[in-house]
């Protein structure tokens, strides 16, 4: 039965690929020909306060000026594309922290999923190899203005290496902006006072003092034998042992925030926490460390009876308050609605989060914590031209996305669910049960 | 020194006997009992006998001094002050000694063998064996029968442990045995006492069965399962009746052991109810069925007080209160809800609170851990205001009145057997002991009335050969264990002491006196003196000691309790500073009343009718009486009809929100247990102190559908609720008069729960035979009916000569489907399944309910649309399951724009609290207008649950549900200022800061006083739990577990699960609300 049952998800999911497209079916956007000035629209810099009427030129995939007030088209380069932006609003495109973007595909379906390696420490694995670019979720995804998502492998102790991607690329290789983003943690429980586990902390850390005591050694006898036999796990874990690249830290207790930092500090790198539902306990340890916080969700229950029904949408402006360094991510598990990131930050705004901050916390924050600011999450000369042109406020939901670009690309804004929309409107004209087109 | 409790006289009584003593020793032979021929000689052992100058409580606050009871044969046959003790008697002096009734335990768990399978009637299910008896096995056993003895407890019901209905009980006596020589009576007092029922299910791996092994899985399922079962008995007992009165034209009924044995007209049903809200189903399944109740109470029944002494049934309390909860560090603190900290709190209460409502209360020695903690937990009942004699009358005459037994056990008088507590002092004191335990004519010793004594000071003298030698030392001897010894200026503490009855012995270190060796002391005690051998380095001396008269103590000893307060010492505090006054739900954000119905007018903002009026600017709502008594324009006259004006400049206002797909608040989601469970029912397992409930009124949420999950084709009923946080009784949340509906469920998640049963062939596992299942069973619902109605024709004189129909909890439901008076809500996504049903339904006439999740609902819209009052949606899901892979997020837009009235609900307590943005997505994704959004959240689930006359917007006449916005409901930037039900203000940001600040100032207040008790002592029973954790023992360790998941319910559950927590999530749990505390989406994801 069970041999039944497989062959038929088999037969299944090779029938969706044949018929239904269960890839993106869309090419993909062509390389940005000549310069691109967006004239005459509100441009939201994140970085810089917000020009009205602003000019926003790009060229070969990276913004080249930013400028304020009416634009003498004649100053623009020979050949520059003009688009008419006035009563449009220019935004960086949206950052999800933390996803498994391109690792997923049928949550219920174990042969679409490759966000989680077997064993307990598998740092050598890296979440961009495995990245299906073609993925549905893509598009659905970067429609909503999210354009960038760092992708996380999960699971075990060690799960691998993060990847920072943006939403549009013929390969892996062509979406990456940081191949080799950090190393992904999943910090343990830690033992809480009552519990049945009577395990110290000293044990429940051992294994991963273990690994990286070992990594440590390995890459210094290695600096001084190149012979050494080559050992990937501990190849993969240099740049955040040397604290080039963060530490992404999984955890949500107060226990657990604690303990975390307090290691890796110890250990000169630089973690990040993803999770981090408890941090409003431990303000003043993540400040002095400038630990970064990527808040997964807001969109959640409080964790205990007794919180208030707002904790969630009040821990962003708790931390924002504190001058913690934080942004606001999807959860990796929230992946498939990943496109809902902006209204995350907008839940917050009623409960002590200004609109400013809750913008940056999901554009310019999240770069930030993902180490990409120096390209993304902003519109600031030098970065990527990677932004969209809006109708109004992204964080409200009568507002329209009329264009997107990745890297100065176009990219298109229509996915397998408006294609569906446009597939079964057509049925009920031709019943004669709607008319026109929408 | 005499021990009181033993006779005064050693001389032999035999052969005493005067003339009326011989008369009555013809009676000592047990009444009744067999008597075989005797071999050898006649043995004549009278049963007579006196306990002399006593304290005797005859009854709960009647009191005799210096009092006898004479006891003959097992009986009481006097008591007085005036009663001389008969010649003949054996007089037992109790001289400073206290006489009670021996205590009676109302409920004692004992195991009871399966019934044999040869027997006729064995119900189908392993769980329902009502035709065992406790008796059927070993019943009380030795061990038992002493550690009950042990706490004065006399005779107790005893009762088969495990099912659903357990068995029957009984009393037996709590003697060893029947004794000829000691004359105990016979061991059964009452047979067939009461039924034992109790909420288990197959979740608990109660005994193994082959088929229906599984059902129920669910308490949801438990109480179907029980409901049929009575039916079925009443059913049983009706055909037995038309047979006895009109014995041809049918065969007889066949017998059946279960079902006789619950019939009406028998024992009370006592219910083991592990909860409060169980108890109150408890209560709902005896009163439909129309048997006397008692209810094995939780020791939580405060939290719901009201509702359960309204119920006027005995309730069998247990004192097993719960353990102090550990908040020393700010880890452990906030582990620990308000709730429980309240729970633990309150729970000596339980008992005063009880009785304080009028509820005849019996006390239990049964969920104690450790039965010997029963008096100690007692006492602190006492220190939490229950009256003494409240207390007393709790363990002796209710529960001998409850198990109708008052004319023979509970109190000391004339012809009450001989069931006594002999007491050194007050039965509840904790310096007291009891002595003796008379279980009818038989003494049982429990504690001797001098042995121990042997502390004080004593004056040692040593001798060799008889020569006295020059050490004269005091010996003190200390709580019967410590010796120590000084002599001159030297002191020195005695090892391996043993002192006995009337031995002692120890080790003396000589060098601790001056002396060489260790000198090792053996003897014997005669009261005041002492004598024996002493062995040193240089031989053995012997010794004697003589005990020193007792200083005449500096204090006298007081009755009143010590001024901190604490006079149980055990570090706790007594009731002085226990609030009086609870919330409902206990814990925060509990309401100490329901809020009145205001008379309330919002005037000046924009509002959201989601009727005809659509939105209108500078607008105004009025309530009063729990209705919408005005909606339009602004009005200065509508003052003069409010007592409360807000004004709403800025603000929205919108009807309250209706999620037509939740599983908030149920103790139980799916009954997993069958593939068609159309007889289980939401209605049953409503769980009033879901927290989420109030989360979600913060969300402008007021009513909800609460479904059974999807693991059934044909799952269980619905049923709709108003947000009524705060509400006496579980039922007070319903939404009266709202139609009753059903879950069906097709595609994935019933083929995939058929196919992980375990069981071969389980049917159905495709699409295909799920349509079938769900045909068949509509057809047999018709089918029902229509036999119901044929019989229903028939003219009394002909009903009463055939057999009637059995009632059918599950095709009743599916009659009722056909007959158009049940909805279908069915879990559907893919178009196949949903045409597929829709042509079904239109082949048995019924119009749909609702498709729920409906995700490939735009395929087929124009179908639904004719055949099913709506569709109910999620608004952007997807990706989760294969069979969601088109599901878009124009769904919604689609299938509206077709005809199909639509809602967007949560299947989540997360997304419940925002429903108004989930509808705002049809706005982005389809383009919908902003008022028909809002209508998904509003109106079109009030139209698909046909309560739009009801609820569903704003209209003169209907329910006063109403939230206010600080902004456009369909912004996410905008806050939930205010929410109404039925006119009464359930939530407002400002006293959600004030209910904020009560609960940390309560959290505060409570810790303070756990964290105050500087010794920070265990209480005993703390350190039992330990030791029986520590020491591994599965059986002792089991007990506390089940405890504390009692005490502190439900706490884990309503913590931080993402987003989504679908029934389907507890597709194998079985059991609960509680779900799995995944927080796992993907998990969560593949549960819609």
């Amino acid at each position: 039965m069970k041999h039944d049952i497989t062959l038929f998800l088999i037969a299944a999911v090779a029938l969706t690929a044949a018929s239904l497209g269960a890839q993106d079916l869309l090419p993909k956007a062509a390389p940005q020909q000549g310069p691109i000035a967006v004239v005459g629209g509100t441009i939201h810099t994140v970085s810089n306060g917000t020009l009205e009427n602003g000019t926003l030129l790009f060229e070969g995939g990276v913004i080249t000026a930013v400028l304020p007030g009416a634009m003498d088209t004649a100053a623009l380069p020979a050949g520059t594309e003009v688009i008419d932006a006035r009563d449009k609003h220019l935004f960086p495109g949206f950052v999800c922290a933390a996803s498994i973007l391109g690792l997923t595909e049928v949550g219920a379906v174990d042969m679409t999923l490759d966000h989680n390696e077997a064993g307990s420490f598998t740092p050598e694995v890296v979440a961009a190899v495995a990245v299906n670019p073609d993925s549905w979720l893509i598009p659905v995804t970067r429609r909503n203005g999210v354009l960038t998502c760092g992708v996380m492998p999960t699971g075990g102790r060690v799960s691998g290496r993060a990847s920072v991607l943006q939403l549009d690329g013929w390969t892996t290789e062509q979406m990456a902006v940081e191949w080799d983003a950090g190393l992904v943690v999943s910090w343990p429980r830690i033992r809480q006072p009552g519990d049945d586990d009577k395990t110290t902390l000293t044990e429940q850390l051992q294994p991963l003092d273990d690994l990286f005591d070992g990594a440590a050694a390995y890459l210094a006898a290695r600096r001084h034998d190149p012979d050494l036999p080559t050992d990937l796990r501990y190849e993969a874990m240099s740049t955040v042992l040397a604290g080039e690249r963060p530490l992404f830290i999984n955890a949500s207790r107060v226990r657990q925030i604690e303990t975390a930092v307090l290691w890796a500090v110890e250990r000169e790198m630089r973690p990040v926490i993803i999770g981090g539902h408890g941090a409003a306990a431990c303000l003043d340890l993540l400040r002095r460390h400038d630990v970064g916080v990527a808040v997964t969700s807001a969109h959640r229950l409080p964790s205990r009876r007794d919180l208030s029904f707002a904790e969630p949408y009040e821990l962003p402006g708790l931390l924002e308050q504190a001058g913690v360094r934080w942004c606001l991510s999807m959860s990796t598990y929230g992946t498939s609605n990943a496109r809902n990131l902006p209204y995350e930050a907008a839940a917050c705004i009623g409960y002590g989060l200004a609109p400013d901050v809750a913008l940056r916390s999901v554009t310019l924050a999240a770069a930030e914590v993902l180490g990409v600011d120096d390209r993304l999450g902003s519109l600031d000369a030098g970065k990527l031209a990677t932004f969209f042109v809006a109708d109004g406020d992204p964080f409200e939901l009568s507002t329209t996305i009329e264009r997107a670009y990745i890297g100065g690309r176009a990219i298109a804004l229509r996915d397998k669910q408006t294609e569906l929309d446009a597939k079964y409107r057509e049925k009920y004209r031709q019943l004669g049960l709607i008319s026109g087109t929408r | 020194m005499l021990s009181p409790a033993m006779p005064v006289s050693r001389r032999p009584l035999l052969g005493l006997g005067c003339a009326i003593g011989a008369l009555l020793l013809a009676l000592a032979t047990d009444a009744g009992a067999q008597a075989r021929p005797e071999r050898g000689l006649r043995h004549v052992d009278p049963r007579w006998h006196a306990l002399t100058d006593a304290t005797v409580v005859v009854r709960p606050g009647e009191v005799l001094e210096q009092a006898t009871v004479v006891v003959r044969d097992g009986v009481i046959v006097a008591v007085g002050t005036d009663v001389v003790a008969p010649d003949g008697a054996r007089i037992w002096d109790c001289t400073g000694l206290t006489i009670y009734a021996g205590l009676v335990e109302a409920y004692l768990e004992v195991d009871a063998p399966e019934p044999d399978p040869e027997l006729p009637g064995r119900h189908w299910n392993n769980l329902v064996v009502p035709q065992r008896s406790a008796l059927d096995g070993e019943g009380a056993s030795a061990k038992l029968r002493k550690e009950l003895r042990k706490l004065g407890f006399t005779a107790a019901a005893i009762s088969p442990a495990g099912g659903l209905f357990r068995g029957k009980g009984a009393v037996v006596a709590l003697s060893d045995g029947v004794d000829a020589v000691h004359g105990a009576t016979a061991e059964v007092l009452v047979r067939d006492v009461y039924q034992t029922g109790g909420f288990d299910t197959q979740a608990f791996n109660w005994g193994s069965n082959s088929s229906g092994a599984r059902y129920p899985t669910s308490e949801m399922g438990a109480i179907a399962l029980m409901r049929q079962t009575l039916a079925d008995a009443d059913w049983h007992a009706a055909c037995e009746a038309v047979y006895a009165a009109h014995p041809t034209r049918h065969e007889p009924p066949v017998p059946d052991d279960a079902l006789s044995a619950l019939a009406r007209g028998g024992a009370a049903l006592l219910f083991d109810a592990r909860n409060e809200l169980q108890a109150l189903r408890a209560i709902d399944i005896a009163g439909e069925f129309k048997r006397p109740l008692v209810l094995l109470g939780s020791g939580t029944s405060f939290r719901r007080l009201d509702a359960i002494a309204a119920a006027d049934v005995t309730v069998v309390a247990p004192v097993d209160f719960p353990e102090a909860p550990k908040v020393a560090t700010l880890a452990e603190a906030e582990r620990v809800s308000l709730r429980a900290l309240m729970t633990w709190e309150q729970a000596p209460t339980n008992p005063r609170r009880l009785a304080a409502a009028g509820v005849d209360v019996v006390l239990t020695t049964h969920r104690l851990e450790k039965r010997a903690d029963f008096h100690g937990k007692l006492r602190k009942a006492i220190e939490h205001g229950l009256d003494a004699d409240a207390a007393l009358a709790m363990v002796t005459t209710r529960p001998a009145a409850m198990l109708g037994l008052d004319d023979r056990l509970g109190q000391v008088a004339p012809g009450m057997l001989a069931h006594l507590v002999v007491v050194d002092g007050e039965l509840f004191d904790e310096e007291s002991e009891i002595r003796d335990v008379w279980v009818g004519g038989r003494r049982y010793e429990i504690k001797a009335g001098s042995g121990a004594d042997h502390d004080g000071a004593w004056t040692i003298s040593v001798s060799r050969l008889g020569t006295q030698l020059d050490v004269e030392t005091t010996l003190t001897i200390d709580a019967g264990k410590t010796i120590s010894f000084e002599a001159r200026d030297d002191a020195a503490k005695a090892r391996q002491v043993k002192l006995g009855e009337q031995e002692i012995s120890f080790l003396l270190d000589g060098e601790d006196l001056g002396e060489q060796g260790v000198f090792a002391f053996s003897g014997v005690i005669e009261g005041d003196s002492m004598s024996g051998l002493v062995f040193g380095t240089h031989g053995r001396w012997g010794w004697s000691a003589v005990r020193q008269p007792a200083e005449p103590a500096d204090d006298e000893p007081t009755d009143e309790p010590d001024d901190d307060g604490d006079d149980d010492g055990d570090g706790e505090t007594e009731s002085s500073d226990v609030p009086g006054e609870l919330v409902t739900p206990l814990g925060a954000y509990g309401q100490s009343a329901m809020p009145p119905q205001e008379s309330v007018l919002i005037e000046h903002a924009t509002v959201w009718t989601a009727s005809d009026a659509g939105i209108i600017e500078d607008g105004a709502v009025l309530v009063r009486d729990g209705k919408i008594a005005y909606v339009g324009p602004s009005r200065g006259a509508l003052h003069a009809r409010a007592d409360r004006v807000i004004d709403g400049s800025g603000m929205h206002v919108t009807p309250g929100l209706i999620d037509c797909h939740s599983h908030t608040g149920m103790s139980a989601v799916n009954e997993a247990g069958q593939r068609v469970t159309a007889e289980v029912r939401a209605r049953d397992v409503i769980d009033p102190d879901d927290i989420n409930w109030y989360r979600q009124l913060a969300g402008g949420l007021t009513a909800a559908n609460q479904l059974h999950g999807s693991a059934n084709a044909v799952g269980g009923q619905n049923s709709v609720v108003k947000l009524r946080w705060g509400a006496r009784h579980p039922r007070d949340m319903l939404l009266d008069g709202a139609p009753e509906g059903i879950k069906f469920a097709l595609g994935e998640n019933p083929k995939r729960v058929a196919a992980n049963m375990n069981v071969s062939d389980e049917y159905p596992q495709t699409r295909m035979g799920v349509a079938t299942l769900i045909r068949d069973r509509l057809s047999a619902g018709r089918d029902y009916a229509a036999e119901w109605a044929r019989y229903e024709q028939l003219r009394p004189a002909e009903m009463a000569a055939v057999m009637p129909p059995r009632r059918d909890l599950e095709l009743e439901a599916m009659g009722e489907i056909v007959d158009g008076t049940r909805l279908i809500h069915s879990h559907s996504y893919r178009q196949d399944e949903i045409l597929s049903l829709c042509r079904i339904a239109q082949e048995f006439g019924v119009t749909i309910g609702t498709f729920q999740h409906v995700l490939e609902g735009y395929k087929v819209a124009e179908t639904i649309a004719e055949t099913a009052l709506g569709g109910s949606t999620f608004s952007d899901w997807w990706a989760y399951k294969f069979e969601v892979i088109d599901a878009i997020p124009f769904n919604a837009a689609i299938m509206q724009e077709v005809g199909v009235t639509v809602s967007i609900n949560s299947d989540s307590s997360e997304h419940a609290r925002r429903l108004n943005t989930e509808a705002a997505k049809s706005v982005k994704y389809g383009g919908m207008a902003p008022h028909d959004a809002l209508k998904l959240v509003t109106l079109n689930p009030a139209i698909q649950l046909a309560v739009a006359d009801r609820i569903g917007s704003l209209e003169d006449g209907k329910d006063g549900d109403v939230v206010l916005w600080s902004g456009s409901p369909l912004s996410y930037t905008s806050r939930c200022e205010a929410t109404f039900v039925d006119g009464r203000q359930l939530f407002s940001r400002e006293r959600d800061r004030e209910l904020r600040d009560a609960a940390a100032a309560e959290r505060s207040r409570i810790i303070q006083k756990l964290i105050a008790n500087k010794k920070s002592k265990k209480s005993k029973d703390d350190e039992a739990a330990d030791a029986a954790v520590a020491s591994g023992d599965p059986e002792d360790a089991d007990q506390p577990l089940a405890g504390r998941d009692r005490w502190s319910d439900m706490e884990w559950s309503s913590g931080a699960m993402d987003p989504g927590d679908c029934g389907c999530d507890v597709l194998f749990q079985g059991a609960g609300s509680a779900g799995t505390g995944r927080t796992d989406a993907h998990d969560h994801a593949s549960d819609r």
